[in-house]
């Protein structure tokens, strides 16, 4: 992702530099919003109130990026079911359509008693409400010889970008009977089935090149995973053979990796691998964290109601580094918390009408060319958490035209969110 | 379809000022068009406002009844797509028709009614 950092204003669209800046008098009777993060969480929040309040709230989108590549269908892009610019999205509407500053900058302090944010650039941006949405952060350390410069070796690929791009590179160079190591992550993550669709891609892409000796062995500090049943019935009919899936049981502990060998040890066995996909455990976005607003677990509390921060009245925080109860860390979680946030934010500045918060989330995986599968439920605030009060799961044994119909689904979704989010 | 049919032949407005005094009498939060703008947010992460089908068929413009009876069906579990009996299951029929005032209200792309073809589509899922 492109982060290069430009002044402040150069950011700003004609649409909202006339709105925005002439008279300081007019500018300061609104209330002003600012919203750190352009991920599905803070690009929706900056639209909905920019949108519903009709101009009477200023919003100012802190993000150094011009586009957002999507972690969600990612995965499809590895598999070659997507190109990179089918899932990239341009920030340049949410400014000409609904006259949101864009602030292209990174967001480096929060000022909790001034209710300021301090930009790279110095500039100190004045909020009477402050959404953070900063996402995930990787602990690089958590698995022991694995750091940020290891990545361009053995790349994690779990914030899309040019880390994706890598190990899709790296997939395509494969030869028959290389090996594919993953390091999937320790709970809470970003997008709970997402490192076994990922696996389903790596193993699609080898089948497609009539790889015949094709083995990928995923290492799991976890016991059990999202979509378990689905996934290995998926793996058992389409690749069997190639998926060595192993929990802490098969393989003893995560001992660590070697960059230079490219080699992931574990308590019981030491694989030297042409591909290394090291997902590392995961914390709420550095901003969240220097702020104070993270608790003991290094993600953020929240009240289920509305998403407000539980350690500060004039915060929100929506997406990957809240502690959203049931809810899983997914960009549908994200675009859902982030309608709640929005609408408690206008009642509290403009005095619009609010209404009991309600979340939902679905979450797609692709195991093979037209066989999806989906988990997802609808959540509400109860004894002072997002409690899931219903949910649902794809079966296993379900028909080829169900699951074919699921990915129509699911690439239908994925339009209509990011149309939802950037436009 | 019990009483509904009466009221939803109602135009969209109507039936949302309609929502708001039964609401507010039966004590529940008041549903004036902020409340079903409110909850169409939720339909647009998959439903495109612009009408427009990527997979996920278009809700915008439909008969008022249409979209009820539809609703109506996912609540009953006698359509098959989970992701909709859920949103379906916890929506009132107050809500419901809010929606369906909302959502009938936007324009299907191309103009006119809903097409053939997306009729057939919804009828499938």
């Amino acid at each position: 992702m492109k982060t290069t950092r430009r002044q402040f204003l150069g950011g700003i669209g004609t649409a909202a530099l006339a709105g925005a800046f002439p008279m300081p008098a007019l500018a300061q009777a609104k209330p002003k919003l600012v919203v750190i993060g352009g991920g599905p969480g803070g690009a929706t929040v900056a639209k909905y109130v920019a949108k519903d309040s009709n101009g009477a709230v200023e919003v100012t989108l802190v993000e150094p990026a011009t586009q957002f590549t999507t972690c969600f269908h990612s995965n499809l892009y590895l598999g070659g079911f997507r190109s990179f610019e089918s899932i990239t999205h341009a920030y340049d509407k949410l400014v000409s359509k609904y006259g949101i500053r864009h602030a292209r900058q990174m967001a480096q302090a929060i000022d909790r008693e001034k209710r300021t944010v301090r930009l790279a650039n110095g500039t100190n941006l004045a909020y009477d409400r402050l959404l953070v949405a900063p996402g995930i952060d990787l602990k690089f350390d958590s698995v022991p010889g694995y750091s940020e410069a290891a990545s361009q070796k053995m790349p994690h690929a779990w914030k899309a970008g040019p880390q994706t791009q890598l190990l899709r590179r790296q997939l395509n160079a494969l030869k028959d009977g290389d090996v594919i190591v993953m390091i999937a992550p320790p709970n809470p993550y970003r997008c709970p089935p997402g490192p076994y669709e990922r696996i389903s891609m790596m193993a699609h892409v080898l089948k497609a090149k009539g790889h015949k000796k094709a083995r990928i062995v995923v290492i799991d500090p976890k016991p059990n995973f999202s979509k378990q049943a689905l996934f290995m019935e998926g793996w058992q009919k389409h690749y069997p053979g190639m998926i060595e899936w192993q929990d802490p049981k098969m393989h003893g502990g995560i001992k660590g990796v070697d960059v230079k060998t490219m080699t992931v040890n574990t308590d019981l066995a030491s694989y030297k691998a042409a591909l290394v996909n090291v997902i590392p455990a995961q914390m709420a976005g550095k901003i969240a964290r220097d702020a104070g607003l993270t608790n003991d677990s290094g993600w953020c509390a929240i009240d289920a109601t509305s998403m407000k921060s539980a350690v500060d009245a004039n915060i929100y925080i929506v997406g990957d580094a809240s502690i959203a109860g049931d809810m899983p860390k997914s960009g549908f979680s994200a675009n859902s918390q982030a309608k709640v946030a929005a609408l408690m934010i206008r009642g509290e500045l403009t005095k619009s009408a609010t209404f009991p918060a309600r979340y939902t989330n679905t979450c797609w995986s692709l195991i093979e060319t037209d066989d999806t599968v989906k988990v997802g439920g609808r959540y509400e605030p109860k004894d002072g958490k997002i409690a899931a009060v219903e949910t649902f799961i794809s079966k296993t044994g379900e028909s080829a035209d169900l699951r074919k119909q699921t990915q129509v689904e699911n690439m239908g979704w994925y339009a209509g969110i990011t149309a939802d989010i950037f436009t | 379809m019990h009483c509904w049919s009466k009221f939803l032949s109602l135009t969209g407005s109507a039936v949302l000022t309609l929502i708001a005094v039964s609401l507010s009498a039966s004590g529940q939060t008041s549903s004036d068009k902020a409340f079903g703008q409110y909850l169409s947010s939720e339909c647009v992460t998959c439903h495109q406002p612009t009408g427009q089908y990527q997979g996920i068929p278009s809700i915008v413009g439909w008969p008022e009844a249409t979209f009820v009876e539809i609703m109506d069906e996912y609540r009953s579990k006698k359509r098959e797509n989970p992701i909709m009996q859920t949103i379906a299951g916890r929506l009132s029929q107050e809500e419901v028709a809010a929606l369906a005032a909302y959502f009938g209200s936007l324009s299907p792309p191309a103009g006119g009614s809903p097409t053939k073809e997306s009729q057939k589509r919804r009828r499938r899922q």
